[in-house]
């Protein structure tokens, strides 16, 4: 029987850990021949795998994420057979505009984010002479010591935290008004009659 | 009390130690933050939203935060255990660069052969971390840049199965389910007690149903 002390001390994070590690292990076990272990030896292959750990930051990552989204959700809304063929066809043009809107706006934020992240996270030797507000260059500059590949991904973080404050604004201020023009736009060219544009 | 600049470098500090050398990490966390705010601000803006009845709320709101407890779990179970795998796949050698494989082999773990590399029949790669070795730090930036690099690619693949397969189906499964209740609801209860959109045929709240705000795409 589970004590006092065995339900105070549950975590979630830490049960979830340890479940997410034995379904790694468990298909760890399966994963290629012991006797021809997976190497990956194409340098073109290595240097996209370094390129990918060091420069990815979540704006490419949502590019990505958009851009399969195209190649996948509008399928899945084409399969729905719960709905009916014009509610089917409708959220079609609708799903596709949303990740157009949603993909444009948030690679672009989430960009900027980072960009106005780096220019005040510069070190000492970085500050040019020609600056602006010298003074505020290394405002988020980080205290301890660190590599440049950790120095580029806590820039990342940073953009991404600021990118995700100012989408709850602009998802309401920019998505929403360029997902309905685009949906209307859609709708209009697949033929189908649309009551948001009226 | 601490003053204010040494929070900020606590901060900063903290971003710094915590997701500079595990960016596959912060994708996750922004990510799971970015599904949380994206169905936070649906939520409000239908709360704050004065055209819509007091009654209607109360059915959008619960199915907001059904919508988005849909996005968030599955973004955060699918990516995570997917990313977990990517990197343990590293971490246990079982996918290795040559340079590693290399090391490996030196530390006695991995034998070279004709075909390329092999372990002892009884190894057990669930048992064995690279990161464990006492000699760890003669590989450990080639490493860490490899393993980097393969753990943002599963976040990148969990994410896309999670956010453009698993969520998509799911939640059409369940809109369409809401969308049953609700046109039965519409047809049982008498006309002055309406909890929904009056005056539409159910053609037009199909419609309304598939125009529906949220959307995993939307994500922000």
């Amino acid at each position: 029987m589970a004590s006092i002390s065995s339900i105070r001390n549950f975590s979630f994070s830490r049960a979830y850990d340890k479940f997410s590690r034995r379904v790694s292990r468990a298909a760890l076990n399966m994963v290629g021949s012991s006797e021809n272990l997976p190497t990956v030896s194409n340098p073109k292959t290595l240097n996209a795998v370094d390129w990918i750990g060091k420069k990815l930051s979540s704006a490419e990552n949502r590019l990505i994420l958009g851009a399969s989204a195209l190649l996948s959700q509008p399928f899945i809304d084409a399969s729905n057979k719960e709905v009916d063929a014009e509610t089917r066809r409708y959220s079609i043009c609708r799903t596709i505009a949303k990740i157009i809107a949603g993909t444009v706006t948030g690679y672009s934020i989430r960009k900027l984010c980072i960009k106005s992240i780096d220019a005040f996270t510069k070190s000492v030797n970085e500050i040019k002479p020609d600056m602006k507000f010298k003074n505020l260059r290394t405002l988020l500059t980080p205290t301890l010591k660190y590599t440049a590949d950790e120095l580029a991904q806590y820039k990342n973080t940073l953009g991404t935290i600021l990118a995700l404050g100012v989408m709850v604004f602009t998802n309401f201020l920019i998505d929403a008004p360029l997902t309905k023009g685009l949906t209307n736009a859609f709708t209009k060219l697949g033929g189908i009659k649309n009551d948001e544009s009226k | 009390m601490m003053n204010p600049s040494k929070l900020f470098a606590n901060f900063k500090n903290t971003i710094l130690t915590k997701y500079g050398p595990n960016p596959a990490k912060m994708l996750i966390y922004t990510g799971v933050l970015g599904w949380f705010l994206s169905s936070a601000a649906q939520v409000v803006a239908i709360a704050v939203n004065d055209k819509i009845p007091k009654e209607q709320k109360m059915f959008l709101i619960p199915q907001e935060i059904g919508d988005g407890a849909i996005n968030v779990v599955s973004f955060f179970l699918v990516t995570s255990v997917i990313k977990n795998f990517a990197s343990r796949l590293v971490s246990s050698g079982r996918l290795a660069s040559p340079k590693i494989r290399e090391f490996l082999t030196e530390s006695g773990i991995n034998i070279k052969t004709k075909k390329g590399w092999k372990v002892l029949p009884d190894f057990d790669f669930s048992k064995f971390n690279i990161e464990n070795l006492t000699n760890f730090y003669k590989i450990k930036d080639d490493y860490k840049s490899f393993k980097n690099g393969v753990d943002v690619i599963g976040m990148t693949a969990g994410s896309i199965l999670s956010c453009n397969i698993i969520t998509p189906v799911l939640r059409n499964k369940y809109a369409a389910q809401r969308q049953k209740k609700t046109l039965a609801e519409m047809n049982r209860i008498p006309s002055n007690k309406v909890n929904y959109p009056r005056g539409i045929s159910m053609d037009t709240y199909q419609k309304y149903a598939a125009m529906k705000y949220s959307n995993p795409s939307l994500k922000i």
